[in-house]
């Protein structure tokens, strides 16, 4: 199954391209009963992922895109949950809990947000990728310690010999990062989830991170679901951008398209509301006014309206199904979208270059 | 300071929260709104037939003993009959008889008495001693406060049976005696709750405000905190009964017990404890055994289910 | 941390301090402390043949020597081993100590493993059920466990194990190290199950919290199996309440330990204590509440420097 490159950096490799999508979600639905009623964390979400794409999903906390990517994953399982819809992880359907269990490492693997609670506090880094190698793919002892140190210092980590002996908390913050991505990646999964990987990191750290993201994705030919809140951490490095809210989605476009024609208002908010170096100092931020409205009894009509400033009496009646715009592949969730930028927000569409790889979150600071 | 474990009691009560609690467990920045979905069983105040079941045996066997003169059980004195020495159980004796021809199950009744007076009566005692001194102390705090802090640490340091006996033997050992020692016994626990939760609360608004309106310590304290600290402070008591019914027959079995009242369940299992009395007739010591069971087990759920109610997680000791 | 260390070593020799002055207070205040000492033998008027005796009592007693000397000379003496005679049949009360104390600490070392052994797994398949059947069945066991005491335990088991499939003897044999084990069997066994139901709920409710954590998500992620998440990564976080617990358990055990050597007729320390409760043997019932207390309070402070030496937030700085 590995491809394996031991001269080099005895990094295991996905295994090579195949035509169909690699991933294809219809229509999933996860609900969870509560005291208070069902919480529709997750109210019908479709998409397909190509290998070696990248999706950005962008939402405020409470818009279901942790629980959307732990639910593909198959991690939410119990009573009090409703998973309908459809799964196909190479065209094979997949559901949640112990059939699904052979996968997890080995095809798809996920990195959590804060690296100081998601890693084990009294195990060593190393055995944290080696007690993976060993399960998942039978290595021995000796030969997981290599490889663990082949991937530590592929993952940027300098002295990767003494760090694999380290434990979590000796560990800067952005090495924690790292270990969690050398352990994701150990087995060579074909899909990663990256559950806000920057979020807990500072600044300075965040870009590089994310840098190390895409390489590896490059070198392995690995599809990324980038989670994120931020719609900086996405630009200019997801082919397609999904944005998420009240557990639906509302936006779905490639980056280019996104950021050339954005519609819902939503999305113009996210994207306003990104301070900007350019713009004079003591320039005022432009919050989203109001909160995130609850997912166990959600307001009738569109789940934005509330909080939309363009929002007229038919949102707040009527839910609007998504509908195409101009572009293919673009479709955005909105009765009056904004169309050609004139919001009167001011917004500068944010510039990418044709290759996307030039990293345009150190060009836009993030936000808090 | 991290508290000082001292019986199965405390062990119990360091557990905690309910097992369905823990299952959820609240960790902020890590559990989404999603997951934190409970069972729904345990939402709400269904009363489960555990309570029912609990409250049930506890009021009757405090009936029971309240009007033992006057039931229809067979007399304890008078019917030694040499045919009805160590009978089984059976229709006309319920709980079989003892080695001196007495019905078993009206000793057992007797014994609720002795047990449960002893266990009632001491743990009031505890909970209005140790709860005064834990209001007070955590109220005014000052020199009370620590002067009483370090009594109770010095009696939680010595092991309860030790102090017990130490006491009995030096003392005396009537029925009186033994209900004070186990009240000693039991401020230690009740006077820290009551202290924590005073604490607790003494920050709260409604205190400010009362006090704002010209309240006096006194005052405050008996109609403020007294009415919110009553409620932990009662899960704890029940819990602290059945502690005490235990107590008050171990130091029975040992023989510390009152000699002059009638047997208590302690006195009983102990009387059926030899091995040669044991092997023929185990009723005379499974009885009494049963009866204690049944009463420490409902009272244990009983406070159990209390403390749920009222959300007290960790109960101090 | 060492001024943590002091305060309580501190805390030691107050209580120590404060517990002999009160037994000594208790003997020497109630009437002639020599009755008390030596028993009514020495009552006035003395019989003339044992005016001797109580004579070379009353200088082993110091009692011609005014109250703070006295004090100071008793506890001198038992700081140094001598912890007078036993009144009843006049052997060294260190001697009889050094023969005990073995004994008890064996039964108590093997109930508390016992008990681990016992509430570890059964704790790890409670959390893996997960508020399902086994483990709601858990929590009830749990409060049944503790619900019968010592002394209600032991002879059910003597009369299931000794008597009736005559598994075990029917009485402690101490020819060697085996057999002593062997027999103790049973009464660790009647300790354990108490101790187990406590260990179990504390597990329990520390593993529902530990499970919740992230790095416990990852490693299911990893693909992990649950055996492998339960027992390599979830469990080793949640062991800290139970070590302390674990600690101050072997003290408070001594009473536990007390009622079970004298049901088994083990012949540890105990049974000694309890003996000697009974006969009046007033310097050994000293000597033991003492000793023991002492005891007692070291371990507490152990305690909690163990426990503030694992804590995790101490640890992950």
């Amino acid at each position: 199954m590995s491809d394996q490159n031991w001269e080099s950096t005895k990094v295991i490799r996905a295994p090579g391209a195949t035509e169909a999508p690699l991933l294809e979600v219809t229509d999933l639905i996860t609900h969870f009963k509560t005291p208070r009623g069902v919480a529709r964390a997750v109210d019908g979400v479709t998409f397909t992922l190509e290998r070696g794409k990248t999706l950005g999903i962008v939402g405020e906390s409470g818009s279901g895109k942790t629980v959307l990517s732990r639910s593909i994953m198959g991690l939410i399982e119990g009573k009090n949950v409703i998973r309908t819809g459809s799964v196909k992880f190479e065209g094979k359907e997949i559901s949640s809990g112990e059939a699904i269990r052979h996968a997890w490492g080995t095809d798809m693997s996920m990195i959590f947000q804060d690296p100081m609670t998601a890693l084990n506090p009294v195990m060593k880094a190393g055995k944290q990728i080696t007690e993976s190698l060993r399960k998942n793919l039978d290595m021995d002892k000796g030969e997981a310690n290599d490889t663990a140190v082949a991937l530590l210092k592929s993952v940027g980590i300098p002295s990767p010999e003494q760090r694999v002996k380290a434990y979590p908390h000796e560990l800067s913050g952005g090495m924690r990062q790292r270990v969690m991505i050398a352990i994701a990646l150990a087995c060579g999964p074909k899909l990663l989830f990256a559950d806000e990987p920057t979020t807990a990191l500072d600044v300075t750290v965040q870009a590089q991170i994310l840098d190390l993201l895409q390489e590896q994705q490059r070198e392995r030919f690995m599809s990324v679901i980038l989670v994120t809140h931020d719609l900086g951490v996405v630009a200019g490095r997801a082919d397609e951008i999904m944005v998420m809210y009240a557990g639906q989605v509302v936006e779905k476009a490639s980056a280019r398209t996104l950021f050339a024609d954005m519609r819902h208002p939503y999305t113009h908010s996210l994207l306003q509301s990104i301070p900007k170096l350019s713009d004079p100092s003591h320039t005022r931020l432009e919050a989203i006014p109001g909160r995130p409205p609850d997912i166990v009894n959600p307001p009738k009509g569109c789940k934005f309206a509330p909080r939309c400033k363009y929002a007229q009496d038919r949102c707040h009646e009527e839910n609007p199904d998504l509908t195409e715009g101009p572009s293919g592949g673009h479709v955005y969730r909105c009765f009056y979208p904004v169309v050609g930028g004139s919001n009167g927000g001011g917004s500068t569409p944010i510039k990418l270059n044709g290759s996307g790889d030039s990293p345009v979150s150190s060009i836009t600071p993030q936000e808090a | 300071m991290t508290e000082i474990v001292n019986s199965p009691a405390s062990v119990i009560a360091a557990a905690g929260t309910s097992v369905n609690q823990a299952a959820v467990g609240m960790q902020p920045g890590n559990a989404t709104e999603a997951e934190m979905a409970v069972d729904s069983e345990f939402v709400g105040n269904k009363l489960g037939i555990g309570f029912y079941l609990s409250g049930f045996w506890i009021a009757a066997i405090s009936l029971a003993a309240l009007f033992a003169p006057w039931l229809p059980i067979k007399p304890l004195e008078g019917l030694e009959s040499l045919g009805e020495r160590e009978t089984a159980p059976s229709l006309t004796h319920f709980f079989g008889t003892n080695a001196n021809g007495k019905d078993m199950f009206a000793l057992c009744i007797w014994g609720a008495r002795t047990s449960l007076i002893v266990g009632f009566a001491s743990i009031t005692l505890g909970m209005l001693t140790g709860g005064t001194i834990g209001i007070v102390a955590g109220f005014i705090g000052g020199v009370f406060d620590k002067v009483s802090s370090f009594i109770i640490l010095l009696l939680l340091s010595i092991p309860a049976l030790i102090l017990a006996i130490f006491i009995l033997q030096s003392i005396g050992n009537s029925l009186f005696w033994i209900t004070i020692t186990i009240a000693i016994l039991s401020i230690p626990a009740l006077a820290r709750l009551a202290r924590a939760q005073t604490l607790a609360f003494a920050e709260r608004e409604f205190v400010t405000a009362s006090r704002a309106l010209g309240a006096k310590n006194g005052r405050v304290m008996v109609r403020e905190i007294l009415p919110n600290v009553l409620m932990p402070l009662l899960a704890l008591a029940l819990l602290a009964m059945a502690i005490a019914i235990v107590a008050e027959g171990t130091l029975s079995f040992l023989g510390l017990g009152a000699a002059n009242s009638s047997d208590s369940w302690g006195k009983l299992i102990f009387a059926g404890t030899p091995q040669t009395l044991l092997k023929d007739s185990p009723w005379i010591c499974f009885a009494p055994i049963l009866m204690i069971f049944l009463t420490v087990l409902s009272l244990n759920y009983l406070g159990d289910q209390v403390r749920r109610r009222f959300d007290v997680q960790d109960i101090p000791l | 941390m060492s001024s943590f260390i002091l305060k309580r070593l501190g805390l030691l020799v107050a209580v120590v301090f404060s517990v002999t002055l009160l037994t000594f207070l208790a003997v020497n205040l109630q009437g002639d402390p020599l009755v008390t000492l030596s028993g009514p033998v020495c009552e006035t008027p003395i019989d003339p043949d044992f005016v001797d005796e109580c004579i070379r009592l009353g200088e082993d007693f110091n009692l011609e020597d005014p109250l703070p000397i006295r004090y100071a000379k008793w506890v001198g003496g038992m700081a140094t081993g001598n912890f007078g005679r036993s009144l009843v049949d006049r052997v060294p009360v260190s001697t009889i100590m050094r023969q005990r104390f073995p004994e008890t600490l064996l039964l108590m070392a093997m109930a508390q493993f016992m008990a681990l052994g016992i509430a570890i797994p059964w704790a790890v398949k409670a959390a893996q059920s997960n508020n399902g059947r086994f483990d709601k069945t858990s929590t009830t066991m749990s409060f049944a466990f503790i619900a019968v005491p010592a002394f209600a335990l032991g002879p059910i088991l003597i009369y299931l194990f000794v008597l009736t499939w005559e598994i075990f003897p029917a009485s402690y044999d101490d020819a060697n190290i085996g057999s002593r084990l062997f027999s103790l069997f049973l009464p660790a066994l009647t300790l354990a199950f108490g101790l187990a139901a406590g260990y179990q709920r504390l597990l329990r409710t520390d593993l529902g919290a530990t499970l919740q954590e992230d790095f416990i998500l990852m490693a299911k992620a990893k693909g992990m199996s649950t055996r492998r998440i339960m027992w390599g990564h979830a469990l080793r976080s949640s062991l800290f309440s139970i070590v302390t617990v674990f600690a101050i358990n072997t003290g408070a055990l001594v009473g536990g330990a007390l009622v079970v050597e004298t049901i088994f007729g083990i012949t540890g320390m105990g049974g000694a204590l309890a003996e000697a409760a009974i006969r009046e043997d007033f310097t050994l019932v000293l000597a033991g509440v003492v000793v023991i207390s002492t005891g007692f309070v070291v371990l507490n402070i152990l305690a909690d420097t163990l426990y503030a030496i694992i804590d995790p937030r101490v640890r992950n700085d």
